[in-house]
């Protein structure tokens, strides 16, 4: 029993890393463009196919990092100068953003289909072999995992505190009026904010598709989960992202391991709700 | 905004249209079949944007009543033996009654929290049909449940080799769930979500109780939903929960798109025209779907106000509206009004 409680603890806080680089690129996009990115779900897909299109190219995995990172950046910018741009001028831009980003998923997903087909591509692990430590079996593939994720957010923090790119973002998110009063160009961060999000998410299905493979229309799950990350640790708050990615992470494996893996998707339902009704703001969050 | 006398002359021409189609068509069992998922579609198209275009309400869980309607009906016909009639309204009503309780919490949240909250009850509905759970109340689990009886009336019991009577009895229904919608959108209803749509302050501040009024919309376009859902379950006599793929939901929205957000009559219209573009781009296959999605992305964009807005437009007369006031000449009450 032990063993194995440390053993899914282990793989909770391995998700809970991913899953908190994915929810932190929601709540960036939610947070200065003030659109819910319907297509969110699709990049993490995309993210796993642009990964094995290059890894089928006989390159490693950092040079996979390396290739697929510039492309999801740019299909992130692509989208929001292309799709929501267009869309800003109207009264019910809103609504229509969500349309249009619902729109573009179905799009996406459906071309992942049509392409690579309707089954699972698997890639192969990201490192292999296994450590163990007094009985309790650790794959090296969920260190790397576990580090990598952590790297990207130490990257993604210092780029909002330090950079001046990333306090011009933050400036946006807090006072568009005043940011642009002060000289901030609002349309590119917004289109910097959403190829950040397509980098992060993107960055997060490749990291998780040795694990769980990657299919067309795997990304939807990935959207409730970072959604549900986002409102339960508050809007726009990267630090309640954090706390409630290793949480949900970990509920997430226990519920797993306990019920069988067809409850997980209840058990996160089950959370949105329950923060919803108790507390709307989430756990770090200001409601509005 | 259209006149009310206009939006019921337009529904009464596209039923009458309709209604004579299988005067020619009735030897294609084929097209029967099409135009009567256009007519079961168009329902619940309507009530999406009844929901969505009218009230305001980003609601994505319109698929899940659709098929909560199909499941309800089918299983209690099956377990009970009860008519189908009685099983087709309690699916609308037990429908009805599920979409109030997801409308409570939603109610209290902002748009893209809506959004997710109805998406998530969408996403959640798969599993639980599949289940264990599902199974021990009659869902038939990953199997989905085959031969669900056909509706009777007056001793005739309809069946698939004769689309003709099925045609009737659907287009009522349909027609009948449509004056519903019409109904509402030109009552004080109507008008109380038109004006909590265009300034929420402002409609709150004259005494409209937006939460009553939003939560008798959700559970109205559920029962519609589940009502014709439930329709569908008897038509096509099986169900599984392919139903709730994305293929469905993604002709939905170009219908939804097609026949413009918030204008009445549209959404019936842009059913026709989805259904017979996705028969017309069927020689595509897997890659229709991503035309589709392509179509849903380009006309937000490019043609927001869908093809009725292109027909009627608010502030020209359309091509339409031109020819209507052409014919209408000698009518003592003037060319309607824009306004």
């Amino acid at each position: 029993m032990g063993r194995e409680f440390i053993e899914v603890l282990i793989s909770g806080i391995t998700n809970g890393s991913v899953y908190a680089v994915m929810a932190v690129g929601m709540a960036l996009v939610y947070g200065v463009t003030k659109v819910f990115n319907f297509a969110y779900g699709s990049f993490y897909s995309m993210g796993g196919y642009f990964a094995w299109v290059v890894f089928g190219a006989k390159l490693g995995y950092p040079l996979v990092f390396v290739v697929v990172i510039p492309l999801l950046f740019l299909a992130g910018w692509l989208t929001e100068q292309l799709m929501i741009k267009p869309l800003r001028q109207r009264a019910d831009w809103e609504m229509m953003a969500v349309m249009v980003t619902l729109g573009l998923a179905l799009f996406l997903d459906n071309f992942y289909q049509a392409v690579f087909g309707p089954f699972v591509k698997s890639l192969p692990l990201l490192v292999e072999g296994d450590i163990t430590a007094g009985g309790i079996v650790i794959a090296v593939q969920d260190i790397t995992i576990f580090l990598v994720a952590f790297g990207i957010m130490i990257g993604f923090m210092l780029f909002l505190g330090k950079n001046t790119l990333g306090m011009a973002v933050r400036a946006v998110a807090q006072n568009m009026t005043g940011a642009q009063i002060v000289g901030v160009a609002k349309d590119r961060i917004f289109a910097l904010t959403f190829a950040i999000s397509a980098v992060l998410v993107g960055t997060a299905g490749i990291l998780l598709a040795p694990k769980y493979f990657v299919s067309p229309f795997g990304g939807w799950v990935i959207l409730v989960k970072a959604w549900v990350i986002t409102a339960f640790g508050g809007m726009g708050s990267i630090k309640g992202s954090l706390y409630a990615a290793f949480i949900l992470g970990i509920v997430e494996a226990l519920v797993g391991w306990q019920l069988g893996f067809t409850w997980t998707m209840f058990a996160w339902f089950a959370v949105l709700l329950v923060t919803l009704i108790i507390r709307p703001q989430g756990l770090f969050g200001t409601w509005g | 905004m259209m006149t009310s006398r206009q939006d019921l002359r337009i529904l009464m021409v596209l039923y009458v249209c309709i209604g004579i189609c299988p005067v020619f068509l009735h030897g294609l069992p084929d097209v029967m079949n099409i135009l009567i998922l256009c007519l079961i579609w168009g329902v619940v198209a309507a009530s999406w944007d009844l929901i969505m275009g009218f009230a305001g309400i980003f609601t994505f869980g319109q698929v899940a009543f659709y098929v909560i309607g199909a499941y309800t009906s089918a299983i209690v016909t099956r377990t009970f033996g009860i008519s189908p009639w009685f099983g087709i309204l309690l699916g609308g009503v037990l429908t009805g009654g599920i979409g109030v309780l997801v409308g409570l919490p939603c109610l209290r949240l902002k748009g893209s929290y809506v959004a997710l909250v109805t998406f998530a009850v969408h996403m959640i509905l798969e599993p639980f049909l599949r289940s264990e759970a599902g199974r021990a109340i009659g869902t038939g689990g990953p199997q989905g449940i085959l031969s669900i009886p056909s509706l009777t009336l007056f001793g005739y019991t309809f069946n698939a080799m004769e689309l003709v009577p099925w045609f009737y009895v659907v287009l009522s229904i349909s027609f009948f769930c449509l004056l519903i919608i019409y109904f509402i959108i030109h009552s004080n209803w109507g008008l109380a979500f038109v004006a909590l749509r265009d300034s929420e302050t402002f409609a709150r501040a004259i005494g409209i109780n937006d939460f009553k009024y939003k939560l008798m919309v959700f559970g109205l376009s559920s029962f519609l939903t589940g009502l014709i859902g439930a329709v569908y379950a008897h038509y096509v006599g099986m169900l599984s929960t392919r139903l709730l793929g994305l293929d469905l939901f993604l002709i939905l929205m170009v219908m939804l798109v097609l026949g413009g957000l918030g204008r009445f009559p549209g959404a019936l219209i842009g059913a026709f025209i989805a259904v017979f573009l996705s028969e017309w781009l069927r020689p595509l296959e897997t890659y229709r779907n991503v035309v589709f999605g392509a179509l849903v992305v380009l006309l937000v964009i490019f043609v927001p106000q869908g093809i009725t807005g292109f027909l009627f437009p608010d502030d020209r007369p359309g091509p339409l509206r031109r020819l209507g006031a052409l014919l209408n000449r000698k009518t003592p009450d003037g060319p309607p009004s824009n306004h």
